[in-house]
């Protein structure tokens, strides 16, 4: 089947996918957003948002999601729900293949953001969802009244400490520095909670188990002393893997796997752009995604006016 | 159509009709069932005619959760002949599901 060539294709439907989305409608341009699951990616498991401004009390992930697709909708922008398995980000008009269907734009934005990064221990992948978890918010209830191990020192890992701090019985947040890396907004009231340990210097080098995860082994990295300790579950919250697995070969890549581009967005490819979480950039926000987005909807109008 | 919230006497009920029965067991406070929901949503639309899609609030109903042994959520489970016969844990696409239930009807 035959399809029409938008003028922008955006593959993801995140804070960067649905600004660019918003400004490049507002633009006259016929944009065409693919999201494999709903609105919004990591934005939408986030239950309450602080750092994004308008919303002094704060705003729920999955609402603030909601309304940016309904906004860039309202100007024209159209959702597919596919799951995107090729592109050729080279071909004239540029190709996106799903399993059974083919899009065809004259330029392409990549916002297809970043993943949790796997600890890389043994047997991990097997007990994901038997005591290994990426996301407290998520699975967090499980674990009430019980003991559980966050690995990590960044935000994500301080918040995701903290919000288990109030359901499971003992939190044990194992760091492989002596200090957090987290901001200092979150350090206070992690220390002040009752039942948060802390296990510096440590990483995780085994996962104990029977059916279910029954605790870890720990190494002091300073000491290289070896240590067991009894826990329900382990929530890993050590950074976040871009999702470029489908661009490799085709757009440059850097060595953590993020798509290089500037504040301009632009790839090495003329009309193709990369905007959010899977962009190369210092700070990866909502705040910072949908700035990249108005960009590269700018970006894009220019190049489409002088193609 | 969205997907239609069950209690366990209508799971039941429907578990010994003609139509496969797709079940995703969710909570309220779990923020992946909730993305997962307009997809869900979305493939009630879609395979309505051919099988039941349905869901099921673990927290409304902790007997079901426990007797389907469920241990995480979301987890969707696919019912054929009155039993289960597949699951699939939190999936990553909508065409996840989509294939999830072709595999199994």
């Amino acid at each position: 089947m035959k399809q029409s060539v938008y003028d922008m294709v955006i593959i993801g439907g995140g804070p960067g996918g649905y600004t660019t989305a918003l400004y490049a409608a507002r633009a006259g341009l016929q944009v065409l957003v693919l999201e494999k699951l709903s609105a919004g990616g990591q934005m939408a498991l986030t239950q309450q948002i602080d750092n994004y401004p308008g919303f002094p009390e704060g705003i729920d992930g999955y609402a603030l999601s909601e309304n940016m697709q309904a906004q860039a909708e309202r100007f024209g922008a159209q959702t597919a729900y596919v799951q995107v398995q090729r592109v050729d980000l080279q071909a004239q008009p540029k190709v996106i293949e799903t399993d059974d269907s083919v899009f065809y734009g004259k330029t392409v934005v990549l916002a297809t953001g970043a993943n949790p990064k796997e600890l890389g221990v043994p047997m991990e992948k097997e007990l994901v969802n038997r005591g290994v978890a990426y996301c407290a918010a998520c699975d967090g209830m499980f674990y009430k009244g019980k003991t559980v191990v966050v690995v990590g020192g960044g935000n994500s890992a301080v918040a995701d400490a903290l919000l288990l701090s109030r359901i499971a019985e003992k939190v044990i947040l194992v760091h492989r520095r002596d200090t957090l890396r987290a901001t200092k907004v979150y350090h206070e009231p992690l220390q002040k909670a009752q039942n948060v340990e802390f296990r510096w210097n440590s990483v995780v080098t085994q996962l104990l188990h029977g059916k279910k995860l029954t605790g870890v082994v720990l190494k002091n990295v300073a000491t290289g002393e070896e240590s067991r300790l009894d826990c329900d579950g382990v929530f890993i919250s050590v950074g976040r893997r871009p999702a470029t697995q489908l661009f490799k070969g085709q757009v440059e890549l850097d060595e953590g796997g993020y798509i290089v581009a500037g504040e301009n967005t632009q790839t090495g490819i003329a009309g193709v752009y990369a905007v959010g979480d899977v962009r190369t950039k210092h700070l990866r926000q909502v705040v910072t995604a949908v700035a990249d987005g108005a960009i590269a909807a700018s970006v894009a109008e220019e190049y489409l006016a002088n193609g | 159509m969205s997907a239609v919230s069950l209690t366990n006497k209508q799971f039941q009920e429907l578990l010994r009709g003609q139509k496969p029965v797709l079940l995703d067991f969710w909570a309220p406070w779990c923020g992946y069932c909730r993305r997962i929901a307009p997809a869900y949503d979305r493939i009630a639309q879609q395979y309505g005619e051919d099988i039941v899609v349905a869901k099921v609030n673990i927290d409304e109903e902790p007997e079901l959760a426990n007797a389907e042994k469920i241990e995480v959520i979301p987890t969707l489970v696919f019912y054929k002949g009155g039993k289960a016969v597949d699951s699939l844990v939190a999936p990553e696409a909508q065409a996840a599901i989509a294939r999830f239930i072709q595999k199994n009807l």
